[in-house]
């Protein structure tokens, strides 16, 4: 029952306030009791002695639409502290808004030059507005540029929330109106997306994209083969827990170039997981949803299907750090495995199956999902960096990532052998000097590029700057007697490699090797 | 990752690592190297089983060489394609007796 309170309550209107309260609640005996404050503008203690005999009966009473003068009153005296109390919300119109952004829960309209507003499609949207809040301000405190709301308002019947966005551009806009810009998007959106990937969220503060796939497959299974569902739904729980985080709903509309910032908007997808997840759901944004209808995605992002799909490749190439097309191949396919998942479940919720379109664009689905599940025995897939504290006891790891990307580029035993020697000399040489006597992290990069077959592996640290290429090379034809113990590592790996160099760079020591295949 | 084979009679001894002799398992080798050393007349290192090696394995083979240098002889045998281009690059192969 709702109780609507309006204008004054105090000593002279109390009493007879209460009983008509009283009288309505011994004759409707509702469940729940809330106390509508739109309307009120005062309340006295007498005012607010009703509203703790009522709580008394009412444990669960709420008061909701209170204005900022009640509020102080009701936080002053500590009602806030015993009820759950609402304020009021400004109320915003979005007519005629330009949309900038349209995200799985809201639609993002520019209200102003300065400021935007997510329009929560839930009219009950509270709860999400105060999770995404939440989710940001965490992004934020881990080091990603985002925008976090200062004020939830009214939007016609449902809530939202109000960021200020200054002379902001999506990326969507300038891949539009910009074509010259992809090669520089490309850059920046890959980099933002490995800031993402490379952060460490604490246990418990986001949700597990592996729980939200496996309920995307538990639904999609029952439309697919048996084998095949079975198939799926095995991939996904193989897939180790990760603890990096993951955007969801990463694509060109939620990322936003403010001044010469690159910010991440849209965060109330944010989760924890494998990369895999995010490239599927990055998939589905520039291909997958435009698969069958390549004018769909002009829908979601403003840009043409031929523009969308360079992009991704592009993307897809530079996230790998490869040109192996059939490296990027194997990851795209498994992505478009987690892709279909979820568009099938998608579109399967929304009806698509009511319509012949729809019935046609699950079938293509289906199909090429039942073909890659029959084709790939793992979704998992060597990224291209890896980053681990630089001690000797993380040789065995630095040598299995290194390993990993050489099975892939055909590379003989004995290549295979002095790239070990040469990554072995030079993480060792980083795990016992860089940081000495402190610890400190390194960050392993490997790409094979194709035609020529070059590997190239770079070794990053931020200890003291060192140039081990510097120093003179041992002579290496003195006799047993009279040579010294060391100083061999960096002289084989110069021999071994077929270019070896340094720079020190941005408070980095990078040390980079070649090797031709 | 790396395991050492030890058979000694009469002052002869042979050590014949399995596996791969790099930093983390270096010290293992040198720590054998080490033990027969002063009861050695004769050291051969058998490699044919030594799939790998990297500077730290170079050290303890040198510590072998200048200590066996002194007081008798070291040579060693069944060296692979692979660690013998390491031997050849670093030099080694000319101050060690290799079969």
């Amino acid at each position: 029952m709702t109780i609507e309170l309006k204008g004054r309550i105090d000593s002279n209107n109390a009493s007879t306030l209460e009983k008509e309260i009283f009288a309505r609640l011994d004759e409707e005996k509702p469940s729940e009791v809330v106390m509508d404050a739109e309307d009120l503008e005062y309340v006295s203690s007498a005012g607010l002695r009703i509203i703790l005999r009522i709580k008394k009966r009412y444990d669960n009473l709420r008061i909701v639409n209170v204005n900022t003068d009640v509020y102080d009153i009701l936080n002053m005296t500590g009602f806030t502290e015993i009820m759950t109390v609402e304020k009021a919300y400004r109320k915003v119109s979005i007519e005629g808004c330009e949309v900038i952004g349209r995200g799985a829960n809201g639609t993002i309209y520019r209200i102003d030059q300065d400021n935007v507003v997510k329009a929560y499609n839930n009219a009950d949207a509270l709860e999400d507005i105060q999770h995404e809040r939440e989710v940001a301000k965490l992004a934020l405190i881990l080091g990603i540029p985002t925008a976090i709301s200062y004020d939830v308002v009214r939007v016609g019947e449902s809530y939202g929330s109000v960021f200020e966005l200054l002379n902001a551009r999506s990326f969507s806009k300038i891949l539009a109106s910009e074509p010259d810009k992809m090669e520089w998007c490309v850059e920046e959106y890959v980099n933002l997306l490995k800031k993402i990937h490379g952060t460490v969220v604490p246990e418990g503060k986001l949700p597990d994209m592996k729980e939200t796939a496996l309920k995307w497959a538990d639904f999609t299974k029952d439309y697919l083969p048996e084998e095949s569902g079975k198939k799926l739904v095995a991939l996904i729980e193989a897939i180790p827990h990760d603890d990096h985080m993951i955007h969801g709903d990463y694509h060109t509309r939620n990322v936003e170039l403010q001044d010469d910032e690159v910010l991440l908007i849209d965060m109330d997808t944010l989760a924890v997981g494998h990369p895999i997840f995010e490239l599927g759901s990055m998939y589905n944004s520039y291909v997958g949803f435009s698969e069958m209808d390549h004018t769909v995605i002009r829908h979601f992002q403003g840009f043409d299907w031929e523009t969308g799909m360079r992009f991704w490749k592009k993307v897809l190439a530079a996230y790998l750090g490869t040109t192996n097309e059939r490296k990027i191949q194997e990851v795209e396919n498994k992505a478009r495995i987690i892709g279909y998942t979820r568009a099938i479940r998608r579109s399967i919720r929304r009806a698509g199956l009511e319509t012949e379109a729809g019935r046609a664009e699950i079938d293509h689905w289906k199909s090429e999902l039942i073909s890659l599940l029959d084709t790939y025995d793992t979704l998992l897939f060597t990224p291209y960096e890896l980053e681990l504290e630089a001690v000797q006891e993380n040789l065995e790891e630095v040598q299995d990532f290194v390993d990993e990307h050489l099975a892939t580029a055909n590379c003989s035993a004995k290549d295979r052998m002095q790239i070990g020697v040469a990554v072995e000399e030079i993480f060792i040489n980083i795990s016992s000097y860089a940081y000495n006597p402190d610890r400190g992290n390194a960050i392993v990069r490997v790409t094979v590029s194709e035609e020529p077959v070059v590997v190239t592996i770079t070794f990053l640290d931020n200890g003291v700057a060192y140039d081990p290429l510097a120093k003179k090379d041992p002579d290496v034809t003195m006799s047993a007697e009279e040579r010294q113990i060391g100083g061999l590592g960096i002289f084989m790996t110069k021999k071994l490699m077929d270019d070896v160099s340094y720079e020190y760079k941005d408070g980095q020591n990078i040390l980079t090797l070649k090797k031709n295949l | 990752m790396l395991r050492v084979n030890r058979t000694m009679e009469n002052g002869i001894v042979c050590l014949a690592p399995e596996g791969r002799l790099d930093t983390m398992t270096a010290p293992e080798f040198d720590r054998e190297i080490k033990e027969v050393v002063p009861q050695a007349r004769e050291l051969t290192l058998d490699f044919e089983k030594l799939e790998y090696i990297s500077s730290a394995g170079l050290r303890a083979l040198l510590y072998a060489q200048k200590a066996m240098g002194k007081q008798g002889q070291m040579k060693v045998i069944h060296v692979n394609e692979y660690v013998m281009e390491i031997l050849d690059v670093t030099g080694f192969s000319n101050i060690l007796t290799i079969e």
